[in-house]
C-alpha cells in the first residue's frame, strides 16, 4: 500500500531467497526422522546377526501388527497434546475398554455391540475427564492420573485379576491377526483411524482451531472460541481412540488381559511428542506420529532379533518421551517453526511474482 | 531538605538509543541524602529507561554515573554494582508473596535465621521482623497474612523489605517506581508520611509518579523528563501542578496537529451507546458513537479504558449499565464476543497473535470457516486469498505460511488488525493499536482503520499516546478513575490539551474525594 513499488521488487527478492532455503531446511527437518528410521532398517538389515529375520515379510508383519495397537493409542494422546493438555489415562482407558466390551461379547453380545461398547466407554471416559479439567478446573495431569487410578480399581474389581478369553469373536480376531495382500488388517485399520483424523485436524476449521488453542489459549477466546468445550471435546475424542485402541487390543492378544493398557500410556506420549519433530515440524501432526513408531517399532524389533534382553525397550522409550519433549519444545521456540506443508498443500509457490 | 548535603547519586548526560527512537538523550540527574525527588513525565518520556539503566539492567549507551565516592561510566552498572551501593529499586509490578506472612515475606529479602543443624529459628525471625516493623513504624504482625493486610501496609512491607538490611541508612538510595498506583487516598498519605521518615533519617529517595497531585508539599525537587530530555527541574514551592503540566507537556502547539476530521460524522446517527456501564476498573461510563467516527478514549494507567473496551467487546461482563448497537441492546453471552465486535487487545503477544503458527492461520484465526466448503478447508484457496490481502495490507514476510513470531512487531500487528477487518465488523475496539511499532507501521495501521470506517465501521481506540489521539481520533473521551469525565472534540483535540487534561482531572477528582 504505502512502500514504493522498488521496495516491493527488494522485498520480493528478499522474500524469495529466505523462502528457497527455507523451503529446503523445512524439508530436511520434516522428513529427518523418517531418513533416521530407513537409516536404522538398513542397519539391521546389513547387521550380521540380524541380517537374515529383519528384512522379511514375516518380520514385517510381526513389527507392524504388533504397534497398530501403539498408533492408535498415540492418536488419542495426541488430540488433547494438541491443546496443551495431558491425556494420562489413555492407558487404562484403553484397558478397561477392552475389558469391558469382551466381557459383553464373551457373554453373547455381537462384535458391533463389542466395539461400540469399548468407543462408547473410552469415550464416556474422556468426558469425565473433560468435565473436571473444563469445569471443576482441575489440572488435567492429577485429574487423568487420578481417573487412570480408579480405573485401575474398577477393572481388578471387575475381573477379579483373571483375562477374559473366551467367546471373542472370530471376526474381531481374524481382524487383530490376518493379513489383506499381506498387510496386516490391524495395521489398515489403524492407518485407517490415522487417515481420519489426519482429515480432522489438517483439513477442517476445527482441526485449525485446536492448534488455535494450543499456540495461545488466551487469544484463541478473544477470537471468538469457545475454549472449554473444545477441550472437553479433545479429551472425549481421545478418549474414543482409547476405546478403540482398547478393542483392537484384544483382537490382536485374543483375550482381554486387565491392566495391559498401562504400558501403551508412556510409549505413546515418547511418539505423540517425537510426532513434532516429523514431517510437520514444530507442531504435533498424524503422520509425524506415524513415523516416530514405526522409528521406535524398528529400533525396538532390530534391537530384540539382535538378542538384546526385553528391557531395552524401555531404555530406547524412556530415551525417546525425554528426546522428544526436548525437540517439541526447541522447535516450537526456533524461528521457523513452520514447516512449508502446514499452511496448505505442496508445490503452492511460497511468493507470486508481482 | 539539606541543600548542604552531597549529592548521593548524580547521573550526567546519560543515553540510549533502542534502534531509531532516542529513549534517553543526555539525562542529568542529581540525588542528594534526605531528600525526596519526584521523576516525572508522560508515557514514553524515558522515565521507565531511566530507571532500568540505574538498576542496571539497560545498559546506557552514554553517560556518567556517580555513586558515593566511586564514578564510572554509566555502561558499567550491573544490577550486582547498583546493589553494592545501595541502591534499592521498588518496582511496580508486585514483588511481594501475598500467602505469606509478613515475617516470611521480609526473611524473602534477607534469609531467615537458623538454629544448629540449619532449621529455620522461627522465634527469632518472628522477634526481628518485629523490630523491622517497629523500625518502620509499619502497623502489623509478623505472623500476619500478607494479602490480608491494607494495600498501603503490603506496600510498605516491600519498601521495609528492601530498607531493612542497610546497616547504615545514611547511604541508602530508594528508587520508587508509582508506588501510589494501586492505593487510595487516605493511603496515599500514610506512605507519604513514612517517606518523608525515612528521608529525614538519611535515606535519598527517587520517586516516579503520575499522579501530580500528590506531589506539592511532599517533594523536595522535582526532576521532569520529555522524550527523552531534561524539560525543567523544579525547587521546593515551584512544584505544583500547572508548572509540572506545561513541562510535561510541552510549549503549546508543538505536538502533532489533529488530522483532517470527517466532517460528514456531526450529524450522523447514534450507532453505539453506553450508558451507566460499571465493571472491572470502569465504575461509570457513558458514551455515544456516531455513525462514521473514530473515537479516542482517554486516561491515564489504571482509569478503566481496557475494562471498557473488553465490556463493549463481550469478554467481560458488565456489573451495571446498558450497551446497544443501533438500537440493539449488547446482551452477555457468557464471554463470548459479540458478532458484531472487534477487538486488537493491548498485549499482542498474551492475547492475540499464535506465534507458532503460520502467518495464514493467523490472519484466518477468525475466519476459521470462510475456506471451509464440501467438508474441506481450501487451504490453496485460502493461502491466495492471505497473500493478496497481504499485499493490499503491506503486509511484509517471507511467506503466509512462516511462523508468526517470523514477524517484526508492526507487521503482526497489522495482520492481527486484518484478521478483524476481514469480517467487516461494525465496532472496532483497539487497545493501544500501535503500541511498539515502528512510525511507518503506525501511519498503515492508523489507514487500515480510517479505511474500515469509511467503509462503515465506528472505531473506539484507547491509547496512552495523545499524539496518535489527536492524528487519528475524531473526538476523545476522557475516563478518569472510571468515570467518562467530559471530551474533547474539534480543534481542541491536540496532544497538549489531552495530557493537560487527564492531568487536570486528577486533580479535580483529588479535590473532591480528599
Amino acid at each position: 500500500m504505502a512502500s514504493a513499488p522498488i521496495d516491493d521488487a527488494v522485498d520480493e527478492r528478499r522474500r524469495r531467497r529466505v523462502s528457497l532455503s527455507g523451503r529446503l531446511n523445512d524439508r530436511v527437518e520434516a522428513l529427518a526422522l523418517l531418513g533416521l528410521a530407513v537409516l536404522v532398517a538398513l542397519f539391521f538389515t546389513l547387521l550380521p546377526a540380524t541380517g537374515d529375520t529383519f528384512p522379511t515379510v514375516a518380520n514385517f508383519q510381526a513389527l507392524s501388527g504388533s504397534q497398530a495397537v501403539l498408533a492408535v493409542a498415540t492418536l488419542a494422546v495426541l488430540v488433547p497434546l494438541i491443546c496443551d493438555e495431558f491425556d494420562l489415562s489413555v492407558g487404562a482407558n484403553l484397558g478397561l475398554a477392552g475389558i469391558l466390551s469382551a466381557s459383553a461379547m464373551s457373554s453373547g453380545a455381537p462384535l458391533v455391540l463389542g466395539i461400540a461398547i469399548a468407543i462408547g466407554s473410552g469415550m464416556l471416559v474422556g468426558a469425565i475427564n473433560g468435565v473436571l479439567v473444563t469445569r471443576a478446573h482441575v489440572n488435567a495431569v492429577v485429574v487423568t492420573l487420578g481417573v487412570a487410578t480408579i480405573i485401575h480399581g474398577v477393572v481388578q474389581a471387575k475381573t477379579s485379576g483373571n483375562s477374559i478369553t473366551e467367546g471373542i469373536p472370530v471376526g474381531l480376531l481374524d481382524l487383530g491377526s490376518g493379513t489383506w495382500l499381506g498387510v496386516p488388517r490391524i495395521l489398515l485399520a489403524a492407518l485407517l483411524a490415522a487417515g481420519f483424523l489426519y482429515y480432522v485436524l489438517a483439513h477442517t476449521p476445527y482441526g485449525r482451531r485446536l492448534y488455535m488453542l494450543g499456540a495461545n489459549r488466551e487469544a484463541a477466546k478473544l477470537v471468538g472460541l469457545r475454549t472449554d468445550r473444545m477441550l472437553f471435546s479433545t479429551f472425549v475424542i481421545g478418549g474414543g481412540l482409547a476405546g478403540l485402541a482398547g478393542i483392537l487390543q484384544v483382537g490382536r492378544a485374543g483375550s482381554a488381559v486387565p491392566s495391559i493398557g498401562e504400558a501403551f500410556t508412556l510409549p505413546a506420549f515418547a511418539a505423540a511428542f517425537l510426532s513434532a519433530a516429523a514431517i510437520q515440524p514444530g507442531r504435533f501432526n498424524v503422520w509425524g506420529a506415524i513415523v516416530a513408531i514405526s522409528f521406535l517399532t524398528i529400533i525396538n524389533g532390530g534391537l530384540n532379533l539382535a538378542g538384546a534382553e526385553n528391557y531395552i525397550a524401555d531404555f530406547v522409550n524412556g530415551t525417546a518421551l525425554i528426546i522428544g519433549v526436548g525437540l517439541a519444545v526447541w522447535l516450537r521456540r526456533r524461528r521457523r517453526a513452520v514447516p512449508r506443508r502446514a499452511a496448505d498443500g505442496p508445490g503452492a509457490p511460497v511468493a507470486e511474482p508481482t | 531538605m539539606s541543600d548542604a548535603a552531597a549529592p548521593r547519586l548524580v547521573v550526567e548526560g546519560l543515553s540510549r538509543r533502542f534502534g531509531a527512537t532516542v529513549a534517553l538523550d543526555g539525562v542529568g540527574l542529581d540525588l542528594r541524602a534526605g531528600e525526596i525527588h519526584a521523576l516525572l513525565g508522560a508515557n514514553g518520556s524515558g522515565k521507565s529507561t531511566l530507571i532500568k539503566v540505574l538498576a542496571g539492567v539497560e545498559q546506557a549507551d552514554a553517560g556518567r554515573v556517580v555513586l558515593g565516592a566511586r564514578a564510572m561510566p554509566a555502561a558499567e552498572l550491573t544490577p550486582a554494582v547498583a546493589h553494592e551501593h545501595h541502591l534499592r529499586f521498588l518496582h511496580q509490578q508486585d514483588s511481594t508473596f501475598g500467602p505469606l506472612s509478613v515475617a516470611e515475606n521480609l526473611a524473602a529479602g534477607t534469609g531467615y535465621p537458623r538454629r544448629a543443624g540449619g532449621a529455620i529459628d522461627w522465634r527469632r525471625l518472628r522477634a526481628e521482623t518485629a523490630g523491622t516493623l517497629e523500625r518502620f513504624g509499619i502497623d502489623a504482625g509478623p505472623d500476619d497474612r500478607l494479602e490480608r493486610l491494607r494495600p498501603v501496609t503490603q506496600q510498605m512491607v516491600a519498601i521495609a523489605r528492601l530498607l531493612q538490611s542497610q546497616d547504615d541508612r545514611q547511604h541508602g538510595i530508594l528508587v520508587l517506581d508509582e508506588p501510589t498506583a494501586a492505593l487510595a487516598r487516605p493511603e496515599v498519605r500514610v506512605l507519604h508520611e513514612a517517606l518523608r521518615r525515612y528521608a529525614a533519617s538519611g535515606q535519598a529517595i527517587l520517586y516516579v509518579t503520575h499522579r501530580l497531585d500528590e506531589l506539592s508539599g511532599f517533594a523536595d525537587r522535582a526532576t521532569v523528563l520529555r522524550e527523552g530530555r531534561v524539560a525543567g527541574r523544579l525547587d521546593g514551592d515551584e512544584i505544583e501542578h500547572d508548572r509540572l503540566v506545561e513541562l510535561i507537556s510541552g510549549p503549546l502547539g508543538v505536538a502533532g496537529a489533529p488530522a483532517t476530521r470527517v466532517a460528514a460524522a456531526r450529524g450522523g446517527d447514534v450507532r453505539l451507546r453506553v450508558e451507566g456501564l460499571r465493571g472491572g476498573a470502569v465504575r461509570n461510563a457513558s458514551l455515544a458513537v456516531r455513525a462514521g467516527e473514530i473515537v479516542g478514549v482517554a486516561g491515564l494507567v489504571g482509569s478503566g479504558r481496557s475494562s471498557l473496551l473488553e465490556m463493549l467487546f463481550g469478554t467481560r461482563r458488565p456489573e451495571a449499565g446498558a450497551i446497544a448497537l443501533d438500537g440493539e441492546p449488547l446482551a452477555w453471552r457468557g464471554g463470548r464476543p459479540h458478532d458484531a465486535a472487534a477487538y486488537v487487545p493491548e498485549d499482542r503477544v498474551r492475547g492475540a497473535a499464535f506465534m507458532p503458527l503460520t502467518v495464514t492461520e493467523n490472519i484466518m484465526a477468525a475466519s476459521t470457516t470462510r475456506h471451509w466448503r464440501g467438508l474441506r478447508l481450501r487451504r490453496g484457496e485460502e493461502a491466495r486469498f492471505t497473500r493478496a490481502l497481504m499485499r493490499e495490507q503491506g503486509i511484509t514476510a517471507a511467506g503466509e505460511r512462516v511462523a508468526f513470531r517470523t514477524l517484526s512487531g508492526g507487521n503482526q500487528q497489522k495482520a492481527i488488525l486484518a484478521r478483524w477487518l476481514m469480517r467487516e465488523p461494525a465496532v472496532l475496539l483497539l487497545d493501544e493499536p500501535t503500541q511498539g511499532v515502528d512510525i511507518g507501521a503506525r501511519a498503515a495501521i492508523h489507514d487500515m482503520v480510517r479505511a474500515a470506517v469509511a467503509r462503515g465501521a465506528i472505531a473506539l481506540v484507547a491509547t496512552s499516546d495523545a499524539e496518535e489521539m489527536a492524528m487519528l481520533c475524531d473526538r476523545a473521551v476522557l475516563l478518569v478513575r472510571g468515570v467518562t469525565s467530559g471530551e474533547v472534540a474539534g480543534d481542541e483535540l491536540t496532544a497538549e490539551t489531552l495530557e493537560r487534561l487527564s492531568y487536570a482531572q486528577t486533580t479535580v477528582e483529588a479535590g473532591t474525594r480528599g
